[in-house]
């Protein structure tokens, strides 16, 4: 019987969280957007070094601040996606004080940093844009084309266990 | 001398004309043949439904590739642009399937309580008579609540916060229970948080024919899945049961495995008898 981790995708509306978890799990991505409203739970089993894990992924609301989340979503969480779009600033803007916030109440929680939409600008900018320390340890994602899709979620898994 | 000029003329005019009268008469022939067609309806048909037949069987075999999206798209408009009068025309359709339904149910809850009342001399009908004397509900509405007596289908046990199921047991095996679990604790938030009560829990939710009884713990909570009449007095002994079943958990609830807790649930089904239909 495999272990259950929760895990919770936060960010900015739009940012593209709900494409990256129908990616992972469901291998599939629409263009069209539709808003969530309130949350979507997903769930996949992956095997990690011998062991099968399930990750029960909660797809919330996306919010422009972590204090507007309903923290009932975030209660027992084990893991965080912080996922923004790298072609609107509003959502990166106020990274840090994002991070201070998940550092101050989930101090325990590990998480992972995603920039997604990468497949909408070059590489290039890419580098340029996001070369402050804050992006250090950012995984740069495509839904749409399922780049690095996978690997953020197993370098969250990697942290988890 | 007139005469032989005569003659001579007669002559001329024969050879000039007789090839001509031929053919007049043979196109006049003719004439009175299509004639004849077109005006008697036997002969018309004759030529003319082989072609109609023909022009018949290709114009069908072409509806649906040529026709079909534009009908279809233009169905669709329609009953877009009037839904009223779409409804206003299904209305007794559906009237009359609903009605024959109803009548289809009341038959069969007649029939039900037909063969309970035949039974009157059995052991179950006499506890019943005993029950409703001292309960003081009437033997009937006894009657009517054992026909549809509830029936508890499937059973969550759930971390509170994080949603993650910690033991399940289920007749049915449809839906992935860590989701349905997930989603289970979202709305329980969802609710308790909307609807700020000071510390207050969700205990129920309803969907047509089931109810979702939510009984809260310290660090958990159970979700029993129930389908038929949902009594005050089964909610009674529902939660008299879960309570009783919950001791067995809290105590250990953090060190028991998935496996452990779902066959301590499985055997909590197995002791509990359900009233049967």
């Amino acid at each position: 019987m495999p272990s259950s981790k929760k895990i919770v995708m936060l960010g900015h509306f739009g940012v593209g969280k709900t494409s990256l978890v129908r990616r992972y799990v469901d291998s599939a991505f629409s263009e069209d957007y539709l808003v969530t409203l309130g949350v979507q739970v997903k769930s996949k089993e992956v095997n990690y070094k011998g062991e099968t894990i399930k990750l029960i992924i909660w797809d919330i609301e996306g919010n422009t601040s972590l204090d507007l989340a309903r923290k009932s979503y975030l209660m027992g969480s084990q893991g965080f996606v912080y996922v923004f779009d790298v072609t609107r600033p509003e959502t990166f803007n106020h990274l840090q004080s994002e991070l201070d916030f998940l550092g101050t109440n989930y101090s325990k929680v590990p998480y992972v940093l995603v920039g997604n939409k990468k497949d909408l600008i070059s590489s290039d900018q890419i580098q340029q844009q996001f070369s402050d320390n804050i992006f250090q340890n950012t995984t740069f994602t495509s839904a749409k084309e399922g780049e690095n899709v996978e690997s953020f979620f197993l370098d969250l898994l990697t942290q988890l266990i | 001398m007139v005469q032989e000029e005569e003659e001579k003329l007669q002559l001329l005019r024969d050879i000039l004309l007789i090839d001509d009268r031929q053919v007049a008469d043979a196109i006049a022939q003719r004439i009175d043949l299509i004639t004849e067609t077109i005006e008697k309806k036997e002969k018309l048909s004759e030529k003319v439904d082989p072609i109609i037949e023909e022009r018949l069987t290709r114009f069908v075999s072409e509806i649906p590739v040529s026709l079909g999206p534009v009908i279809t798209q233009t169905l669709k408009e329609e009953i877009e642009n009037s839904k009223e009068q779409v409804v206003e025309a299904l209305y007794p359709i559906m009237g009359k399937m609903i009605k024959r339904y109803i009548q289809h149910e009341i038959e069969m809850l007649s029939e039900n309580i037909n063969k309970k009342v035949n039974n009157t001399f059995s052991l179950i009908s006499f506890k019943r008579k005993i029950r409703a004397r001292f309960t003081g509900v009437r033997e009937s509405d006894l009657m009517i609540s054992e026909i549809d007596a509830p029936l508890v289908n499937e059973l969550f046990v759930i971390q509170k916060g994080s949603g993650l199921l910690l033991g399940n047991y289920s007749n049915t095996s449809r839906v992935d229970k860590d989701m349905v679990s997930g989603m289970l604790t979202a709305i329980k938030s969802f609710v308790e948080d909307a609807f700020d009560g000071g510390n207050q829990d969700l205990e129920s939710i309803e969907y047509e024919l089931y109810k979702i009884h939510i009984q809260n713990f310290h660090t958990y909570y159970i979700a029993a899945v129930i389908s038929g009449t949902y009594s005050r007095s089964f909610e009674n002994i529902l939660e008299n049961k879960l309570l009783k079943l919950s001791k067995s958990l809290s105590s250990s609830i953090s060190s028991l495995t998935k496996e452990e807790i779902d066959g301590i649930l499985k055997r909590f089904f197995q002791k509990w008898r359900v009233p049967k239909k």
